[in-house]
């Protein structure tokens, strides 16, 4: 070791004890050299770690792996002497030298020049840029392309930053855009946003991290494939059909990895992409999906199971109380996905069987799919081809000895995982990348472990119900800002209740209202508004009514908003001409006479007859003799009553749409609808705080017209309050009762079950006198009919409305056209 | 005026079987409430055999049967009975209810919640000990016979929501239940009245089960037994299983074009394509 060398690095080691002990550590690589080499580096390398602390150590740290790679110093040491050219390069820098041999090794000496002198580019222009750029992980950054082809992907993003964007924000959509439409699509795809990032940085920001509505709309359409998004319908059918299962939909990622589609779950909602290769590909997806939920993939049970099999006593929950995977793999260290695509084979070899005792031909139907594409190129065809075999296997009955057992109903999946562990032990199947690991699995498989998990209890047909009247919402997942619940008037506050009854844990009514966890006798204490009418209210607890224990009361709504309401009208268009074609065609029935009346335009010629005769029988009978014709003979008269609680400010899950807008939508489409068929209607709205203030908003009264002013009301809705169900029912039978018609219907609208402030958490209370309400308008001759928006209204509403007389729409998409149809179904048409 | 019964035609007694396959102890629970003559209302979905059954258990007891199918204009007298002319007197027409009554046959009134409300003020008298019958053109009351007895039929779909049955009235019958049979027996049906062979007859019944999962998802009725065997009766004369299925099955049943894919891509599943 020459002088100079010694004094580079005591000068080291006086600045800065890790320095000094990282240059001599790093040294023994580089010794070999040469004198005049190590003194090249050492100099390079204090002069990194002076001008960066953390750049200098990345340098030292990575010597030994970079000087083995590139075989020496070069082009490297040179390179790295960029970085000191600029301030605050040290995050460029660590990722330089974190990936330089990667990319080497990789992509050879012109690909490592390439990817080098991209980035040393941004240095000068962009220090954060360069960061970006250079910290991306090679496998994204390269995707399944050369280094000439990184070019190209970069090339727009220079005469971008001219319009101040950043290469971070340019370089994530780039990525995802090239995986989907390939790098003809990236440049289309950059030069539609340039235009965008000129009318606005922000937009043009949002355009670049694919995170505006607009650059989603462009992908769609440009993406090939099948689109899911508008078939959703057909899928949940599907899913419910073989499974019974109907979860929420979501929004899933545009390309999981290497532009390939998954269908995921958590346990709770499945997460759709917008396309998949084919549709036949789409529908293996949702079966097995379906499948492994169906099967016990995730029941709580057997994964509890799964961490015991490894020593752990309970699985680790994340912040959102599901349950994470990472452990479970944990002791495979970086050959984690071997394991688990050994695994993923196995389990999902274990409910495609299960599926196949279900829906006989599955087996087949996967197999072909299969087979109609090529076997993936590189070891994820080793693993494709193991899984085909395998499936074919199952499919004659000749599973391997080890295997048998999984084709067993009783087979769960800690059997798959044990399997997965001996079959591992000897497994001849190559190491796989996170980037190639995509293309291992058949149609419509997927990484099982993909997301964290909410487990399902077992046997459960349904989601795991976390708060009722939240599941719209879906909590738990990204949650986008609300729109605050809007008061109705100054004196039924919703944020105005007193500060010590809103601690607790309820949660229970609609979404963001802090609910008491304990209520101190029912509501005790609360002076509602003097006023209103009382009704008595059932106690299931002590069998029997409380008398005059809730009190309603009617208020205006205050909100209007006429330009919405046109504008709901006029994105209904469409919707409403068919509906209004569809009743004029029917007209010629609805005009249907009355027959048998005292007076008339015609005569009945059936009653005339019978009238002579009986006459000439020596009867004296009525001479109610003839027809009428009248718009509003009609003899059904419907009350909807729609469910104006919080919960209905709360987005959907799969749209990020909010009931509300949807029902407001609606409710605009059905008095448009009612007016057409000349039905008696009214429509109202209600919420609650507490027994003694329950609210109901007439919008439209039985003796009022449809008119601008009720259109500017449903236009201006908005959600308040809880949903004391009951109560609201009794008082709009009592307005039914008044209203003209012999048949009486009363329409719920709601998005839950009942709930208040003061029903003490207990969710039967208010659903058994909702029950008792609804027995005490039959016995009026009120039916009342709901329609719910709650997925899991089948839990609840059969006890509380009884069989056939309700109606759960699973996608609310469906509710503006579906409520006028649904009510000219149950008025019967002819 | 005369008051001669107009009713000349034989009434219909049922000379062959009908073919029904019990599911439960019905036969039994009808046989009980016919020795004591109580009246019988049988609860159902579309096309899972209340008419059959009825028509079985007419047969088993020798005794004629009157079906009435209800409709929104039918009124009471209707049922009861109405003065015609004849020449030139006034003849009294005895009405399906009241020849029932009078000759001791089994009186039906199908789907009765779509009759209009005034038939079950004629219904009351008959169905509790007093056995009468009212007819308020003749002034008279009659008394039944001893073998006559009433039997409704309704399905408590959405239909009925406008019209359903007032509990006071339901009351008044022993009540039936009727669903799909179970998966073997509705086979079993499908073959024996189809003429179909026993694998698509269970391939058939197999994926109805799975349609029918799809209950809550539209207003639709859910695949019937009848459904099935009319598909099966197609595919019996010939036509492509999944034409038959196509014609007797999904078109019946749905408009709704996502709800027909749904159906026709779980038979497909079980038929090929």
């Amino acid at each position: 070791m020459s002088a100079a060398t010694e004094e580079i690095l005591e000068h080291l080691e006086a600045v800065s004890f890790v320095a000094g002990r990282d240059a001599r550590a790093a040294l023994p690589a580089v010794e070999s050299l040469g004198e005049a080499a190590t003194l090249r580096y050492l100099e390079t390398g204090r002069d990194l770690f002076f001008y960066d602390r953390e750049a200098g150590k990345g340098f030292f740290h990575a010597t030994a792996e970079l000087v083995r790679v590139f075989s020496g110093l070069d082009p490297w040491l040179d390179q790295a002497r960029v970085f000191l050219t600029q301030r605050g390069t040290f995050r460029a820098a660590v990722g330089y030298f974190e990936q330089a041999a990667q990319v080497r090794e990789q992509y050879g000496v012109a690909g490592e020049k390439i990817w080098y002198e991209e980035g040393a580019d941004w240095i000068a222009r962009h220090v954060d840029s360069a960061a970006a750029y250079f910290r991306m992980p090679i496998a994204r950054l390269f995707g399944a392309y050369g280094a000439e082809e990184l070019r190209t992907l970069l090339a727009p993003a220079r005469e971008l930053a001219k319009g101040r964007l950043g290469l971070a924000s340019y370089l994530e959509g780039a990525v995802k855009v090239r995986a989907i439409c390939g790098l003809d699509g990236v440049e289309d795809w950059a030069m539609r946003g340039r235009d965008i990032l000129a009318a606005g940085r922000i937009r043009g920001e949002a355009w670049y991290k694919l995170e505006s509505d607009e650059a989603r709309a462009f992908l769609l359409e440009v993406l090939p494939g099948f689109r899911i998004g508008p078939h959703k319908r057909l899928f949940a059918l599907l899913l419910q059909a073989w499974t019974g299962l109907h979860l929420p939909f979501e929004d899933g990622d545009w390309s999981v990895e290497g532009g390939r589609s998954f269908l995921e779950t958590d346990g709770r909602s499945l997460f759709v992409p917008a396309v998949m290769p084919d549709r036949e590909e789409a529908i293996l997806a949702f079966y097995h999906t379906g499948a492994h939920l169906a099967f016990g993939s995730y029941d709580d049970e057997a994964i509890h199971a799964l961490f015991r099999e490894i020593g752990m006593e309970h699985p680790p929950l994340d912040a959102d109380q599901r349950i994470t995977w990472r452990p479970l793999f944990a002791q495979f260290g970086t050959d984690l996905l071997r394991f688990q695509l050994v695994f993923d084979i196995l389990e999902d070899l274990r409910v495609d069987i299960a599926m196949e005792r279900e829906m006989p031909g599955y087996l087949p139907r996967l197999m072909r799919a299969a087979e109609q594409r090529a076997v993936p190129p590189g070891v994820a065809g080793a693993y494709w081809r193991e899984a085909m075999q395998l499936t074919h296997l199952a499919m004659v009955g000749q599973l391997p000895a080890d295997l048998v057992s999984l084709a067993s109903a009783e087979a769960g999946i800690l059997d798959a995982f044990r399997l997965a562990l001996a079959r591992y032990a000897h497994t001849k199947l190559p190491s796989i990348t996170l980037a190639e690991r995509a293309a291992a699995f058949l149609p419509g498989h997927s990484p099982n472990a993909a997301r964290p998990i909410y487990p399902r209890k077992h046997g459960q047909t349904d989601a795991v119900e976390m708060d009722a009247g939240g599941q719209l919402g879906a909590a738990g997942h990204k949650e986008k800002p609300r729109e605050a619940p809007q008061q109705a008037e100054g004196n039924d506050p919703d944020m105005e209740i007193p500060p010590e009854d809103i601690q607790g844990t309820g949660g229970r009514v609609g979404v963001g209202i802090p609910m008491p966890a304990k209520v101190h006798g029912s509501g005790r204490g609360v002076q509602g508004p003097k006023g209103g009418w009382s009704y008595k209210e059932w106690d299931y607890r002590q069998e029997k009514y409380k008398d005059n224990w809730a009190r309603v009361h009617e208020r205006k709504l205050r909100e209007r908003d006429e330009a919405r309401a046109v504008e709901i009208a006029a994105e209904y268009d469409g919707t409403m001409r068919r509906l209004k074609k569809a009743l004029q065609a029917q007209k010629p029935t609805r005009m249907a006479p009355l027959r048998r009346q005292k007076e008339g335009e015609e005569p009945d010629i059936d009653a005339a007859v019978q009238f002579v005769v009986e006459r000439r029988a020596g009867q004296s009978p009525k001479a109610n003799i003839y027809r009428q014709r009248r718009p509003m003979q009609r003899d059904t008269a419907v009350l909807l009553l729609a469910d104006l609680s919080t919960s209905i400010m709360a987005e959907a899950a799969d749209t990020g749409l909010r009931v509300v807008d949807r029902l407001r939508a609606a409710m605009l489409l059905f008095g448009e609808a009612l007016v057409e068929v000349g039905d008696p209607f009214a429509l109202y709205g209600f919420a609650s705080k507490y027994h003694q203030e329950v609210l109901l908003y007439p919008i439209k009264r039985f003796d009022e017209r449809f008119d601008a002013h009720a259109r500017a009301a449903l236009g201006g809705l908005s959600g308040r309050l809880a949903t004391r169900m009951g109560a609201a029912i009794r008082h709009s039978t009592r307005q039914l009762l008044r209203s003209p018609g012999q048949r009486r219907l009363l329409l719920i609208l709601s998005d839950g079950r009942p709930a208040d402030y003061d029903d003490g958490g207990d969710p039967r209370y208010l659903q058994e006198d909702t029950r008792m309400a609804v027995r005490e308008a039959l016995e009026q001759g009120v039916h009342a009919f709901c329609i719910s928006l709650d997925p899991r209204g089948g839990d609840y509403l059969p006890l509380v409305f009884g069989q056939g007389h309700y109606l759960v729409l699973p996608q609310m998409d469906q509710l503006p056209q579906g409520l006028p149809e649904i009510y000219l179904r149950l008025r019967g048409h002819g | 005026m005369s008051q001669s019964s107009h009713g000349d035609k034989a009434l219909r007694y049922i000379s062959e079987e009908p073919f029904y396959q019990p599911v439960g102890n019905e036969l039994g629970i009808f046989m009980a409430a016919w020795g004591r003559r109580l009246p019988v209302m049988l609860k159902g979905p579309t096309g899972c055999g209340k008419t059959r059954f009825l028509e079985h258990m007419a047969w088993r007891l020798k005794r004629p049967l009157i079906t009435v199918a209800c409709h929104e204009d039918l009124t009471s007298s209707d049922l009861v009975g109405r003065f015609l002319i004849e020449g030139d007197e006034t003849v009294w027409q005895d009405g399906p209810l009241t020849r029932a009554v009078r000759e001791g046959a089994i009186c039906y009134l199908d789907e009765v919640v779509e009759a209009r409300t005034d038939t079950t003020v004629v219904i009351h008298p008959l169905t509790d000990h007093r056995r009468h019958l009212p007819i308020d053109k003749l002034g008279t009351e009659i008394t039944a016979h001893p073998d006559f007895l009433l039997v409704i039929s309704y399905n408590p779909g959405y239909q009925t929501v406008l019209k359903d049955l007032k509990p006071s009235t339901k009351q008044r019958f022993v009540g039936m239940n009727f669903t799909y049979p179970p998966a073997e027996l509705e086979a079993q049906i499908v073959m024996r009245e189809s003429g179909l062979d026993a694998d698509r007859s269970g391939k058939l019944v197999q994926a109805s089960a799975k349609a029918r999962n799809l209950k809550d998802q539209g207003l639709q009725e859910v695949t019937s037994t009848r459904a099935l065997v009319y598909a099966g009766t197609l595919m019996a004369a010939g036509l492509a299983p999944l034409e038959a299925i196509e014609a007797a099955i999904i078109s019946p049943q749905t408009d709704d074009p996502e709800l027909a894919a749904a159906l026709m891509e779980i038979f497909t599943t079980f038929f090929g394509a």
